[in-house]
């Protein structure tokens, strides 16, 4: 089987190179198969976002899991904060954010907390406090305060949770596993997921230890009008923009020819 | 019916803007406006980014407004000498604007700009049209109070007519200095790509009272020059903030064409003062909850700024 190659290669590297930073890597576990219902979404003209459901196989019978959505890549944020200023609410301060992931979704059949330790979660990056350690962030603008720090955490999460974009369900009933053995699940892609590669990784644990992991990737792209539209947009701006305003001009006076009278203005 | 709009980035119920486009079409064919002034407002309260809203605001008014210069200029009513003068003034403000609103984006502020000047603006014409429309109905309950309406017209007119660069405008058939058109020109243009309007509700009356057109010349020309200006803006975001969304413009022009139509029917039934009492209300309660989303405590104190910082 060609999976089993680079499998032992890897669990072989593991055992070579012991002092390496993490412990193990999740590559080098039991590969976990799982099956997606489909692997590239397409954004149309009707695009509302989607649902990949996913069926996987558990490698130890009775073991948790969790499954993890992220983009391939992160992605800098700036965050402006608002303050009062007399009478006004304005931003009053601005945090540029790096590593932070553009996805996150974190699906459990029970508590991650339960299932493992914190320090193998934060190793593993599973959950939002290993987000929290793994991000940076640094003044552009205004003065910085004691509590910032958590300010602008909590707030980077409330925005991305209000977008669909992070989650964290530890529901059995979301991902449910049969007899032990299969597993089944979903992740839902909201409309603010953009066109990009998305990984959605499954950890198997038992006894708080890793057994098992699996990768499959998503790729959602933009197809017809809507790529169309958006590659014009950004990197043919002029073209973009002489389009747009003849298109525009062109069906004004369609329309003032349609209504002949000379009826509004 | 949902729509995903590629440059805004999210999924709408097609009807919602098609129909939001309606009403402000059935409102500006009611009221004789652009409209523009409360198409942008109402598109941010459904949850399209400012910046967005605005640019591509202005897309739709280049649309909205052709086919009404057109009409008025096989009927003889644009002034094309004065009209661009102005557009002079238009295009120097909006490329400021444009430049403007980069500037405020990135520091985090515009939407708080935007919406001051919005409350500003609606505000004072909000009040300014109630007062005038509830004056016309207290005045026809008791006719005797008719009063001789002593307009300002003269004396402003005057004024500007002494300012150098005079000129002939035959079609207005005035002449007067360029100077005032040029910076009426310049701060319409500055507002249209900051708020995303065409102007109309404040060039107009400028140009029938401080410059002294005939109001049908002055309607014209200012629709043959909010052509060019909203163009003009809405070349320089799709240049510069690239925020110009086609597919919404597009969809806020099919309702406020067919919504316009509609608006001019409806407007033969009713009474002026009464259209424009209505139209008044509506303008004012958008202020204020414009003003309240100033003042009161937002639900959340950190925002997303726009991800392209100096993108290069």
């Amino acid at each position: 089987m060609k999976l089993l190659a680079p499998l032992f290669a890897g669990m072989c590297l593991v055992g070579l190179f012991r002092t390496d930073a993490l412990a193990f890597s999740p590559e080098a576990q039991e590969k976990v198969i799982t099956a997606a219902s489909k692997n590239v979404i397409q954004i149309g003209l009707s695009y509302r976002g989607d649902e990949i459901h996913f069926f996987g196989v558990n490698p130890v019978a009775g073991a948790d899991v969790i499954t993890r959505l992220t983009a391939e890549k992160d992605e800098v944020i700036k965050l402006s904060v608002k303050g009062k200023v007399g009478p006004f609410w304005m931003t009053v301060k601005q945090y540029e954010v790096t590593g932070a992931p553009f996805v996150y979704k974190i699906h459990a059949n029970k508590p991650v907390k339960e299932i493992i330790s914190d320090d193998l979660a934060r190793e593993l990056e599973l959950g939002y406090p290993a987000i929290k350690h793994k991000i940076k962030m640094h003044l552009v603008r205004g003065k910085a305060e004691p509590g910032d720090e958590d300010k602008i955490f909590q707030g980077l999460i409330n925005i991305k949770e209000s977008d669909n974009l992070y989650n964290i369900v530890e529901d059995p009933a979301r991902l449910e596993i049969a007899g032990g053995k299969l597993f089944k699940h979903y992740f839902r892609f909201p409309p603010k997921a953009t066109e990009g590669n998305y990984q959605v990784e499954t950890f198997a644990f038992k006894n708080g230890e890793l057994v098992g992991y699996g990768k499959d990737v998503i790729r959602i792209q933009k197809v017809g009008l809507e790529s169309w539209l958006t590659k014009t947009s950004q990197e043919s701006p002029v073209f973009y923009g002489i389009m747009a305003v003849l298109i525009a001009i062109g069906a004004g006076l369609g329309v003032g020819m349609i209504f002949r009278k000379g009826g509004h203005h | 019916m949902e729509i995903y709009l590629p440059i805004a980035g999210m999924s709408l119920n097609i009807f919602l803007v098609v129909g939001i486009g309606g009403l402000v079409g059935f409102l500006s064919g009611l009221f004789g406006v652009g409209g523009g002034f409360l198409l942008t407002p109402l598109m941010m309260m459904i949850g399209i980014p400012p910046a967005v809203a605005a640019a591509s605001d202005s897309n739709q008014i280049v649309a909205a407004a052709s086919s009404g210069a057109f009409a008025h200029w096989r009927l003889g009513n644009v002034d094309f000498k004065m009209g661009l003068i102005i557009l002079v003034g238009g295009i120097t403000g909006g490329t400021i604007g444009v430049q403007l609103v980069y500037y405020l984006r990135q520091i985090g502020n515009f939407e708080f700009v935007m919406k001051v000047v919005y409350v500003l603006m609606l505000g004072l014409v909000g009040s300014a049209m109630f007062m005038e429309s509830l004056r016309t109905i207290l005045r026809s309950r008791n006719p005797e109070a008719i009063e001789a309406v002593v307009s300002s017209q003269p004396k402003l007119v005057q004024m500007f007519a002494k300012m150098p660069l005079k000129m002939h405008f035959h079609r207005s058939g005035l002449y007067t200095s360029a100077i005032f058109p040029f910076s009426i020109g310049t701060t319409v243009g500055i507002m249209a790509a900051l708020l995303g309007v065409g102007g109309g509700f404040i060039m107009v009356p400028a140009m029938i009272y401080i410059i002294g057109m005939p109001t049908i010349v002055a309607i014209g020309t200012d629709l043959f020059q909010i052509v060019i200006t909203s163009a003009n803006v809405t070349l320089q975001q799709a240049f510069v903030n690239k925020t110009v969304d086609l597919l919404l413009a597009m969809l806020l022009l099919i309702g406020s064409t067919i919504g316009a139509q509609f608006g001019a029917m409806a407007g033969k039934r009713l009474k002026g003062e009464q259209i424009r009492i209505l139209l008044a209300i509506i303008v004012l309660a958008m202020t204020v909850k414009l003003f309240l989303d100033l003042v009161l405590p937002p639900e959340h104190l950190v925002s997303l700024a726009p991800a392209k910082g100096g993108g290069h």
